[in-house]
């Protein structure tokens, strides 16, 4: 049974012990890097950061795993049964701290514990909940081959939903540290760095016993589950990945030739048949130029482009531009999805060189003409110098 | 000095672009506009001043042909959505213009866009000459 922090008064020359070991401590720090790019990168910086926003959201899954690991097999105060309480302990703490009577816990405190298992679950979950979105929308990672468009879909609006949740955790997070640190007049975030806190009341403060740690374990299964991540990502590029866009190499000839003398060759996927039968009925007047072609070449082309956009390509463009604007029907820059994505973009940086304009998709898309779009090949091209004065 | 001189460099040019500019291909080409229009000669003169002025008759984004082949001819152009077109000028481009099909595709579209209607075979002669003597 804890002590009242009014019944432990301050003795100040107390002795230290250690409570977080050096595990914990890294931990916790990388963990807040991690979190903190995963988490910028994603909710508040563009696309073209997914690169960093991988990586981020990766380590933190991994740090989580091997934290999880640690809560079994690490030392006393690190262990799940030091600092997971039930509920009914949970409310009488929660009680004693309403009357000013709660005491003081020399590892995490019953709310604060219960606030580490909701940090460690909500950035699992979220972190799977990017596999499958990166599957499903982008047809990559170890779930490509297994989840649709829709579902990937799904998981991707989870997993933004659950990083505001985490962000509102970490709040919380932070607020009960400052306040814990206030009520028992110990800085508890200078606690995380040097590891150690101090010994108020030997009886009442000391875990029962030192446990063994079990580092190799601890060590051997986190590798094991980063190794297992990797080789399943790494087994997928092995298989043709279903609803995956048919690479440009596969474009063909006359429809390249043509198309691709005044702009890019646009990856048949990125709109419906419909949408492109119009478009090849109305070449006379192609968006403010004549780009009329002679009957055979015109029908050969607008074949080609039917049949290769009504194959099955369930990539988060295809998907999305599908739902074009009817009064634009082959406008891909007037469809909802590519407004919304593009609306933090100004119009000054698609009139500049060497973009010219929205239609211009890989002057930034570096694999536009796959039809791909993976976040992670965005490149805006800076300013080029006669025209930053 | 290694620099040949000036006179060296007009000869070697002169002796390089004269069976350039006698391309069969191109001859035929401009032959059958001469038929066409009625004439016996094409002026680069009158060529070079269609294609340098503004016209408004066309769609307003291509308000001339320099809008996206540039002034410079001997250089290369850009379309609208920031292809590279290559140069006009037969002196520094010999393949230009020997393609029946495409001569006839390209001032089918760019007439069209510019002008507004199609060139008569006058005006794609005088352009032809004009962009053949760059």
């Amino acid at each position: 049974m804890p002590v009242t922090y009014a019944e432990s008064a301050p003795r100040r020359r107390s002795k230290s012990i250690p409570v977080w070991d050096a595990f914990v401590r890294l931990f916790h720090w990388s963990l807040v890097l991690s979190t903190g790019a995963a988490l910028l990168t994603g909710l508040w910086l563009g696309a073209s950061w997914f690169t960093l926003h991988l990586i981020g959201g990766t380590l933190a899954v991994a740090l989580v795993t091997s934290r999880i690991f640690w809560g079994f097999w690490g030392s006393s105060f690190a262990r799940f049964a030091a600092f997971v309480v039930g509920p009914r302990r949970l409310a009488e703490h929660l009680c004693e701290l309403a009357e000013g009577r709660a005491g003081r816990h020399i590892g995490h405190n019953p709310p604060g514990g219960w606030m580490i298992l909701a940090l460690l679950g909500t950035i699992l979950v979220i972190g799977l909940s990017g596999v499958v979105a990166l599957g499903g929308t982008l047809k990559t990672g170890p779930l490509a081959v297994a989840v649709d468009y829709a579902t990937g879909a799904l998981a991707q609006d989870l997993h933004g939903a659950l990083a505001w949740a985490l962000t509102g955790l970490i709040v919380l997070h932070v607020a009960g540290a400052v306040f814990e640190s206030l009520r028992t007049g110990e800085n508890l975030p200078r606690a995380m760095i040097t590891g150690t806190k101090e010994l108020r009341d030997e009886a009442a403060e000391l875990p029962p016993r030192p446990a063994r740690t079990r580092p190799a374990l601890v060590a051997g299964l986190t590798a094991g589950a980063v190794v297992l991540g990797a080789a399943s990502t790494l087994a997928v590029r092995q298989f043709p990945v279903p609803g995956a866009p048919i690479p440009p190499a596969r474009f063909d000839r006359l429809y390249a030739d043509e198309c691709s003398a005044c702009h890019i060759a646009y990856h048949p996927s990125l709109l419906p048949p419909e949408s492109w039968g119009r478009l090849m009925a109305t070449l006379g007047d192609h968006f403010g130029e004549d780009a009329s072609l002679d009957p055979a070449s015109t029908r050969a082309i607008a074949e080609w482009l039917t049949v290769a956009a009504a194959r099955p390509t369930d990539t988060k463009p295809a998907r999305e531009f599908a739902r074009v604007d009817p009064a634009a029907p082959f406008t891909i820059t007037k469809t909802p999805f590519w407004q919304e994505t593009h609306a933090a973009i100004s119009e000054a940086t698609f009139s500049r060189k060497p973009i010219y304009g929205k239609f211009n998709c890989g002057a930034c898309h570096q694999d536009a003409e796959s039809g791909w779009f993976y976040p992670g090949n965005i490149d805006i091209p800076d300013t080029p110098k006669e025209n930053s004065r | 000095m290694k620099i040949p001189s000036k006179p060296t460099i007009l000869a070697l040019a002169i002796i390089l672009a004269t069976p350039l500019a006698a391309n069969p291909a191109r001859d035929a080409i401009i032959n059958a506009l001469k038929q066409q229009a009625g004439v016996s000669s094409f002026s680069a003169e009158e060529g070079k001043a269609l294609f340098l002025a503004t016209h408004s008759g066309g769609k307003p984004e291509t308000p001339s042909c320099t809008t996206c082949h540039g002034t410079n001819l001997k250089a290369g152009g850009k379309t609208r959505a920031g292809k590279p077109i290559e140069p006009m000028a037969v002196s520094v481009n010999p393949q230009r213009y020997t393609d029946p099909a495409k001569v006839e595709k390209w001032f089918r579209r760019n007439c069209n866009s510019v002008l507004g209607r199609e060139c008569t075979p006058l005006e794609k002669g005088n352009i032809l000459a004009y962009l053949s003597s760059l």
